[in-house]
């Protein structure tokens, strides 16, 4: 019976090797333990012997080529056999090598994962109470820097959606004088100065603005506007804005998608649930349209206003607030032709939209008065790029432009 | 037992003026706390007064007689006389001075230096015996560095006559004809070079395969390979069974594989590792437990199982390294004064002065691979090195092991002239989480055996200049 005599692991643990010299051609007849070829490895040249007697039927590798640890160097049968198609492991002798082989790679212990940086900033870091094991370095190879200690000190993070993130900083000292009115920051104004602290310092962010013609969008609403008023829904201009930004999102999901930082991972969500940014006296809350993307302009607008008074006398359920994809932030209920809104964490990106103004603008060559909204784009730019925003933006801004667009998206 | 009744107060008592105990309690001092180092013999413990200082001093004086004697392809034609007495009166200078320097650091620093043997009678009290009767001390912190002690083997307990430590053989009156030299570590193996250098007929009698198996296999080899050239008989799997003393002559059996043979010796040096020394320390009065091998068990900041004692060197576990030693002194110092210190080292440097000398630190190739690295060994031997030739030398090289995937450094072990100075760049590499390029693109003074460490780094990265690799075919 042929045996395939498979280059073998020489005890040092080594993955391949090169083919120096053959000791045998094909047709030779060989005897147990007669050298067959030398192979140089890392470590050394060797020589191998032929695991059985018999003829060589074939050899596998020309002088001067690689071998991998478990490829076949050669056939060796018995006279008038041919070479194995597969290639079964010879029984006696080379069962041993083989096992070899396996032997170390069975338990395959995970790489070690170790801290890179150096004694001082290790020092530092145990100065500064930060758990070194937990920073991503940005040196090189992943070295942890001194800066990227400092860094991690000043901003202690629990970036899991909606836990509250602790933040520790050199505090600023605030010199005291009569009359002056002290406001303790608790509960929510507590909560949104960490995460609004978390996400500038921590998301190298960049905004995209654009002004966009809603003419025909007002109009619409306009002529809606008592339809809807005598369904039980206060029509505004927010759920078209909604609808066009999931339009948006289908197109470029990368803007309806959570960022894993530990994972260092883009989480692309397969639901379309838009936060909307609600104003209240406690301060700021973003409850969240789930499934807007199968919901009608006058679901969400009822859901919007139910959401918002809910947030407001803050009777919200906490499940109203979570699982958000993508947030919409208007400022323009209030006015303000541009705001830079900030990302809410692990969401990748918020538009903020603004006041509608009677403005000039260009309609086929004719200067014209036309309803003009600000539209902003705050992204996170490590996971997209402008290019990608800006094509974002554009894809809403049409279906603003032109609203009946809304009519052949819809399901 | 009569306890003083005087009692001192103290922020910090060490116990044992050795590397760990000395720069324990001088880094104390310079931290402001109120410091007494306790010792009962002299200050430096074994490193300074019976180990590496005094074989450092006698292997340097071994080693330029044998240059003398074996360097007639250099034109060197002398013949050498060894005056030992004289070369010991040197090495006990040289030792003195060292002590002498230790007591001056201590003296100028504001250590409290107490002669004695120290028991601890309470988690903050503690006693020393010292000449004038016994004084008592309040702590409110103790560092333990009362170091190990040789271990004796059973058939062969040390008489310090016939049988010998390694303290004994370096304060012999005269050079031995026939030594036997118990034990393939790193004293035994120092001990046999340095007597072999010196005009003794040495034999080195070891249980195991190889010598030096705490260090990198290559390693081994080369001094191993290098014995014959020094006239050192060396019997593996080999153990004395028996010795007899009759007048002036000894006689010991050593049993090789299934035979025995009979040997004429003057000295047997058994020299099978150390143990750690707690003796009589009145532990039991304290919090403080011992590990399986009866060591200190300490955390990160070498503090122990009683909150108020830190235990560093040689009995608080790990490698018996001076090296070692002084880092865990500091680190216990600066814990004691409110400082975040730990002992987080990555690179523990281990040197042995063959021939030739050896150095390793970080990860061995095989430990590499078993800790789940994909491994790039990368070598550059000595013969191809400029600086070499021009010593008359061509054994030796530097190996380096690195992570395949980052080119991350791992360790590096070297046998070279000077290894244990060369050693010191890669332990930085290590700790300051180098990769082979780093050390590869970083210029190094020709002509040093010190390149020989870039063009290891470069061989790793596949483009060593001075020594030839086919391209491997595409």
């Amino acid at each position: 019976m042929a045996v395939d005599f498979k280059f073998p692991d020489v005890g040092e643990g080594i993955h391949e090797g090169k083919i120096v010299k053959w000791l045998v051609k094909i047709g030779d007849v060989v005897k147990s333990d007669q050298p067959l070829v030398e192979v140089e490895t890392d470590k050394a040249v060797v020589e191998l012997p032929s695991p059985a007697a018999g003829k060589i039927l074939k050899i596998t590798h020309k002088e001067g080529e690689e071998i991998k640890v478990g490829e076949v160097l050669v056939s060796i049968g018995g006279e008038g056999e041919k070479a194995p198609a597969a290639s079964p492991v010879a029984p006696s002798v080379v069962s041993k090598i083989v096992e070899a082989v396996k032997g170390p790679a069975a338990p395959a212990p995970e790489k070690p994962k170790r801290v890179l940086a150096a004694p001082a900033t290790r020092a530092l870091a145990r100065e500064l109470g930060v758990n070194i094991e937990a920073i991503a370095g940005t040196g090189p190879t992943g070295r942890v820097t001194s800066g990227d200690v400092k860094n991690a000190s000043s901003r202690r993070v629990v970036s899991r959606e909606g836990a509250p993130i602790a933040i520790k900083e050199e505090k600023i000292r605030v010199s005291t004088e009569t009359g002056e009115t002290r406001i303790p920051l608790s509960g929510l104004r507590k909560i949104i100065a960490d995460r609004m602290s978390y996400s500038k310092s921590h998301i190298p962010d960049a905004v995209g603005m654009d002004l966009v013609n809603v003419t025909r969008l007002v109009a619409v609403r306009e002529r809606e506007k008592a339809n809807a008023e005598k369904i039980g829904a206060h029509l505004t201009y927010l759920p078209f804005i909604v609808k066009a930004v999931v339009i948006g999102l289908k197109k470029y999901p990368k803007f309806n998608a959570h960022f894993d930082e530990e994972k260092q991972e883009i989480v692309l969500k397969p639901r379309f649930n838009i936060s909307i940014a609600v104003d209240t006296p406690d301060g700021l809350m973003a409850p969240v349209i789930k499934d807007a993307d199968r919901k009608s302009i006058i679901d969400i607008a009822k859901e919007i206003v139910e959401l918002a008074e809910l947030s407001r006398t803050r009777k919200i359920k906490l499940e109203d607030m979570q699982g958000g994809t993508f947030t919409i932030t208007n400022v323009g209920s209030v006015g303000a032709m541009f705001s830079v809104p900030i990302i809410n964490p692990p969401q990748i990106a918020i538009m903020g939209v603004h006041r509608i103004k009677d403005m000039p603008v260009v309609v086929n060559g004719k200067i014209r008065v036309g309803k003009v909204m600000g539209i902003s784009l705050a992204f996170d730019h490590r996971v997209t790029d402008g290019a990608e925003a800006t094509l974002f933006m554009n894809e809403v801004m049409k279906h603003l432009e032109e609203p009946e667009l809304l009519l052949i998206e819809m399901i | 037992m009569v306890v003083g009744e005087l009692t001192t107060n103290c922020d910090v008592a060490v116990i044992g003026g050795g590397p760990g105990g000395y720069v324990a309690a001088i880094r104390c001092a310079q931290l402001g706390l109120e410091t007494v180092l306790i010792e009962k013999g002299q200050l430096g413990g074994v490193c300074t007064n019976e180990g590496c200082i005094p074989s450092k001093a006698l292997i340097h004086a071994a080693d330029i007689a044998f240059e003398a004697g074996h360097s007639e392809n250099l034109g060197i034609v002398s013949k050498t006389r060894i005056d030992f007495r004289k070369m010991q009166k040197w090495k006990d200078d040289v030792v003195s001075g060292l002590q002498n320097g230790i007591a001056g650091l201590c003296k100028n620093y504001g250590v409290d230096i107490v002669k004695g043997r120290a028991f601890f009678t309470s988690s903050n009290k503690l006693t020393v015996e010292t000449d004038h009767g016994p004084a008592d001390y309040d702590f409110k912190n103790a560092v333990i560095a009362t170091g190990s002690v040789p271990t004796a083997l059973q058939g062969l307990e040390y008489d310090h006559k016939w049988i010998i430590d390694s303290s004994d053989a370096l304060a012999l009156a005269k050079v031995p004809r026939r030594l036997l030299v118990v034990g393939g570590g790193y004293i035994g193996i120092e001990m046999a070079t340095m007597y072999a250098k010196l005009g003794s007929k040495v034999t080195i009698i070891y249980r195991g395969e190889r010598i030096l198996r705490q260090l990198e296999p290559e390693l081994g080899i080369e001094v191993q390979r290098g014995l014959p050239l020094l006239g050192i008989e060396l019997l593996l799997n080999s153990n004395i069974v028996s010795w007899k003393a009759k007048g002036k002559k000894a006689y010991a059996a050593v049993k090789i594989g299934n035979s025995t043979k009979k040997v004429l010796f003057d000295k047997i040096l058994v020299a099978v590792g150390h143990e750690p020394f707690t003796k009589d320390l009145g532990l039991g009065k304290t919090k403080v437990q011992l590990d399986d091998h009866g060591f200190i068990k300490v955390d990160a900041q070498r503090r122990t199982t009683d909150p108020n004692i830190f235990a560093v060197g040689d009995v608080a576990g790990g490698p018996m390294l001076a090296h070692k030693a002084f880092r865990e002194g500091k680190v216990a110092a600066e814990v004691i004064a409110g400082k975040k210190s730990a002992f987080d080292n990555i690179a523990i440097p281990f040197v042995v002065f063959s021939d030739p000398e050896l150095a390793s630190t970080g990860m061995g190739e095989e430990e590499a691979r078993k800790s789940g690295y994909v491994v790039k060994a990368a070598r550059f031997p000595l013969s191809a090195s400029g600086r070499a030739r021009t010593m008359s030398t061509k054994a030796g090289f530097v190996k380096l092991v690195s992570d395949a995937d980052s080119g991350v450094i791992l360790g590096a072990h070297i046998a070279a002239p000077n290894a244990s100075d060369l050693i010191s760049e890669l332990s930085l590499a290590i700790e300051m989480g180098a990769q082979l390029e780093d050390v590869a693109a970083t210029i190094h003074p020709h002509p040093t055996l010190s390149e020989s460490v870039m063009e290891a780094a470069e061989d790793g990265l596949g483009k060593t200049v001075h020594i030839y690799k086919q391209k491997p075919s595409q």
